[in-house]
């Protein structure tokens, strides 16, 4: 890290005492500039993450000051099958979407980390899906999936995607698949990129193998990218939102537990219990986010 | 290189590459099944078996969301809130990561720390208390509400930092000797210097805020302030029956179409955003 020095390079130019009220007055300039980002963060980010902690203390419905009931909010959650069948179904799809989707990015990055002619196409082709809104996305694939839709017909099946509790979640990762595959792909393109290709040279001349190449230079080399995707899989996957409110409203087994959060507090307006539900998947998430980055961790040693 | 190690090597690469554009047609499929779907007569949009090209092209599909529903509104609302919320992230972002960068004062390190602490958490978390902090502001249905918690990001700070840290002191130096304070200094000397992060900084927050559906939905609820993917999400709960099947995939490509065209022309610009936010290079 680097800091401007106001000291005068030379060692006979006047006495630094002169420097020390414009340093005084250039730091307040420097604090200024950092004030509009910070004053926001406080006001809309840190203020209520901690106010999350406290509501989640209270029954609260927005309109009625909260009333302290201590951690029952959480007892009630406990034993809540909905709150259950929530996290259970975001663990289903997130496994279900980003598995498939970080897999197929890491082999389609091997493929197109080349200059063959058509590559970059390839890429824009897997690319384009993460450009879109998940909205957008919902509403393309509401079509794609129905009945008479692209997927059956392709498939040769007949199946109601999204009205029927056996295939409602799978419908929706099968999109999830294809909206988030691109994404994935471009951080193994970059990953793949900033390996020096010497490394690669050097041990073909020793005679390396494809495989042995792959797992002795490419995969532990992409470690640190392979950490971030999947702390970044397990963030989106818990992120989901939109496609279960826009193409099942959360029927049909697909209720995710930000849509739980969601139907909590704004159609029943118990804000309290919602705020528990964010406690503890903060707390869930982050140590998920711990856990993958110590098991990342051992492997690169 | 030739000999049989090479010819092997490149049938190998080339299969690869085929069976990859074989996945590509199928990914693309998607969006070319879209497009002629909507351009399709309501009566064969589900035909089966499945018909790629309509009988006849529906050109006057592509005015139905504008003449049915109030699409127009929402894409404006949008586009207004989308550049406002990039143009304040860009300023904040570059103004915070400058002083984080290349000053030392007391509480700094406290300030990034916080700012890194915000990093890991997914936004959604605090929309509860958010919302009703923002109910309390009277910012429900306003623009306000939809823009200024949107004001600034972790990940934008944290990029500018970065970016604006490898910028070289003696620049900076430079600039002070010739007199310009701190503000002019990064004005002309340090933006110029970081115009391609801050364009990959623009974008990415452009495309993240088309995308927004979750905090408009609570915040903008009415027809005057929904953005796109609200007014989508509604106007797709109103349009259930295959008839409006054109209709909705019209509204649905034409409301892609910014992010796409940004994507592709300023591809680079977004993988190095994505590659940023991930802190891979």
């Amino acid at each position: 890290m680097t800091v401007l020095s106001i000291r005068p390079q030379a060692p006979d130019s006047p006495a630094p005492r002169r420097a020390k009220p414009a340093r005084r007055r250039r730091n307040a300039v420097a604090m200024m500039l950092a004030v509009p980002a910070m004053g926001l963060f406080l006001v809309f980010a840190i203020y209520p993450m901690l106010r999350v902690f406290y509501l989640s203390l209270f029954d609260y419905s927005l309109t009625a000051p909260p009333e302290f009931i201590g951690f029952r909010n959480f007892t009630y959650l406990a034993t809540d099958p909905q709150f259950g069948a929530a996290l259970w179904q975001t663990v289903v799809y997130a496994v279900g979407t980003y598995v498939p989707a970080l897999t197929l990015a890491l082999v389609l990055a091997h493929a197109l980390n080349t200059r063959a002619p058509g590559s970059g196409l390839l890429r824009l082709l897997y690319f384009l899906p993460v450009a879109i809104s998940w909205v957008a996305v919902s509403v393309i694939w509401r079509v794609v999936l129905n009945p008479d839709g692209l997927l059956n017909q392709a498939l040769g099946l007949h199946l109601n995607w999204l009205t029927s509790s056996s295939s409602a979640m799978w419908g929706l990762v099968v999109m999830g698949v294809w909206k988030e595959t691109g994404f994935f792909l471009i951080l193994f393109l970059a990953g793949l990129q900033s390996i020096p290709p010497e490394l690669h040279e050097a041990s073909r001349l020793d005679g390396a193998g494809a495989f042995a190449r792959f797992r002795y230079i490419t995969w532990p080399m992409l470690l640190p990218v392979t950490a971030v995707c999947s702390v970044m899989a397990v963030i989106r996957g818990f992120q989901a939102f939109s496609p279960q409110l826009v193409l099942t409203d959360g029927g049909f087994g697909t209720q995710v537990v930000n849509l739980f959060v969601y139907k909590t507090a704004f159609e029943n307006a118990r804000m309290g219990r919602a705020s528990a539900v964010a406690v503890l998947m903060f707390l869930l998430l982050f140590g998920l986010t711990l856990l993958q980055l110590k098991v990342f961790a051992r492997r690169d040693r | 290189m030739s000999g049989p190690r090479g010819t092997a090597a490149r049938v190998g690469r080339v299969t690869t590459l085929v069976v990859a554009g074989l996945g590509g047609l199928v990914f693309v499929s998607v969006l070319v099944y879209a497009v002629l779907t909507a351009l399709k007569p309501a009566s064969e949009v589900l035909a089966v078996p499945l018909r790629w090209l309509p009988t006849t092209f529906e050109w006057s599909n592509l005015t139905l969301p504008f003449t049915e529903t109030p699409f127009a509104r929402y894409f404006l609302n949008s586009t207004v809130v989308g550049v406002s919320v990039t143009l304040l992230n860009v300023v904040t972002c570059t103004a915070a990561g400058f002083s984080f960068a290349k000053f030392q004062y007391r509480g700094r390190n406290a300030a990034f720390m916080i700012v890194l602490a915000t990093l890991m958490i997914p936004v959604e978390i605090i929309y509860v208390p958010l919302y009703s902090l923002v109910y309390s502001l009277g910012w429900v249905n306003s623009f306000a509400g939809l823009i200024v918690p949107a004001g600034t990001s972790a990940f934008g700070i944290f990029l500018m930092r970065q970016a604006i840290g490898n910028v070289p002191d003696e620049l900076l130096e430079a600039a002070r000797l010739d007199g310009a304070g701190d503000l002019r200094t990064l004005v002309s000397i340090v933006v110029p210097v970081v115009k391609g992060p801050m364009a990959a900084l623009a974008l990415f927050i452009f495309m993240l805020n088309w995308d927004s559906h979750l905090w408009p939905l609570l915040i903008a609820s009415d027809d005057e302030h929904r953005t796109l993917p609200v007014g989508l999400a509604a106007m797709q709960a109103d349009n259930l029956g295959s008839a409006a099947v054109p209709m909705m995939l019209v509204a649905a490509l034409l409301a892609a179409l910014p992010t796409i065209l940004l994507f592709v022309t300023l591809q680079r610009k977004f993988v190095e955003g994505v590659t940023m936010s991930a802190g891979i290079r």
